[in-house]
């Protein structure tokens, strides 16, 4: 499979979704459906390496570009991630001409605040997801109160959560959730 | 709009890149986590801009196509420092955690066995779940002044409720958003 036709597929994937795994449906219907690059076994493994690494869960896009045609399908995975967010940059122009305007300050406040509502609805399924014995539900509670009581980077708090769950499955006080 | 904290210096090129490259490369939970330690980052701790340009980048980023955290990322460096800025922060955010996917997924047979390996991802996937409450937290928090509370509340029960109950995809619960607060000023600024 040639660079740029993995490169239009993904493109047409995350320019036609607006967050994490919306593009979904779109990447297994072109590459697994339709065109049999890859098989459902390997699109959930890259949903599981998309979620097992830093950064956005849209990464799972390098993944798929990977298994269809080795590191040149990685590369356009990478592009196709990218490319869309240029288009901010227009909007952002339009839209600071009019940030003085009331109307349209209120409008973006109630964007921002509708988003933390979003997000917290997205949190849900993670917490079940992620939270699956007692040890993790402290560490979860833990991170919470060090990132919004105390200046300590975020870096910082990821990295001692890993050590402390490391920790406990070597002392066997946890279990590793399956 | 809220604007609780003050603006100091713009960052050099090397200081945005840096930040960029640390948060976006290293941080577990996706986008909306990553943001959120971003937000910390830029607005509390480092003042680069305040939380006016921080919604605004923000609000831009959520109605993107695509990956929010890179046009965040776009958006927030064209702010600062102009294409150069957009470019670094993109390129800085973008491509260390993508090459860890390609390698990641290259070794995954063997990796996703090892047991150090499952525990860390274990204990970081907890903790992304405290990064993206208080990522809610930081951001509702500026607008629980009084002037402000009852549209922010009915704004975050709305937007929860169409999600979690209605199953509105994202972008039109934050669609419908922009338009409720177009039209509901609420106190004056």
């Amino acid at each position: 499979m040639s660079f740029l036709v993995v490169y239009l597929l993904l493109l047409k994937a995350t320019l036609s979704s607006f967050s994490g795994l919306a593009a979904l449906p779109i990447v297994r219907h072109d590459f697994v459906v339709q065109r049999h690059l890859l098989t459902d076994h390997q699109l959930n493994t890259a949903l599981v390496v998309g979620r097992s690494t830093p950064g956005p869960k849209g990464l799972y896009l390098i993944a798929v570009g990977y298994f269809a045609a080795g590191v040149p399908g990685a590369v356009a995975g990478w592009l196709a991630v990218v490319t869309p967010a240029i288009l901010v940059i227009p909007l952002l122009l339009f839209a600071r001409r009019r940030i003085d305007d009331p109307r349209a300050k209120s409008a973006l406040r109630a964007i921002v605040i509708a988003s933390a509502g979003v997000s917290l609805s997205a949190t849900l399924p993670l917490s079940a997801d992620a939270l699956r014995n007692p040890p993790l539900y402290i560490i979860a509670a833990v991170s919470l109160a060090l990132l919004i009581f105390t200046a300590w980077d975020t870096l910082w708090v990821m990295l001692g959560a890993a050590l402390a769950s490391l920790a406990l499955v070597l002392a066997g006080v946890m279990t590793i959730p399956t | 709009m809220g604007t609780r904290s003050a603006v100091s210096v713009k960052p050099s090129l090397a200081q945005l890149s840096a930040v960029f490259f640390r948060i976006g490369n290293f941080t577990f939970g996706g986008g909306s986590a990553t943001t959120a330690a971003l937000q910390r980052e830029i607005v509390e701790r480092r003042r680069w801009y305040d939380t006016l340009q921080f919604g605004l980048c923000y609000a831009l980023a959520r109605v993107t196509p695509g990956t929010n955290l890179f046009a965040f990322s776009t958006a927030s460096g064209w702010l600062l420092l102009g294409w150069r800025g957009a470019l670094a922060a993109l390129l800085v955010a973008s491509v260390p955690c993508c090459v860890l996917v390609a390698l990641v997924t290259v070794g995954f047979d063997s990796w996703s066995r090892n047991r150090f390996f499952q525990a860390a991802i274990a204990g970081a996937l907890a903790a992304s779940v405290g990064a993206l409450l208080a990522s809610f937290w930081l951001l509702v928090r500026p607008y629980l002044d009084r002037p402000h509370l009852f549209q922010t509340l009915v704004i975050v029960a709305a937007s929860i409720a169409l999600s979690l109950l209605a199953g509105w995809p994202p972008l039109a619960v934050l669609l419908l958003a922009g338009v409720v607060g177009f039209f509901w000023k609420g106190p004056a600024q």
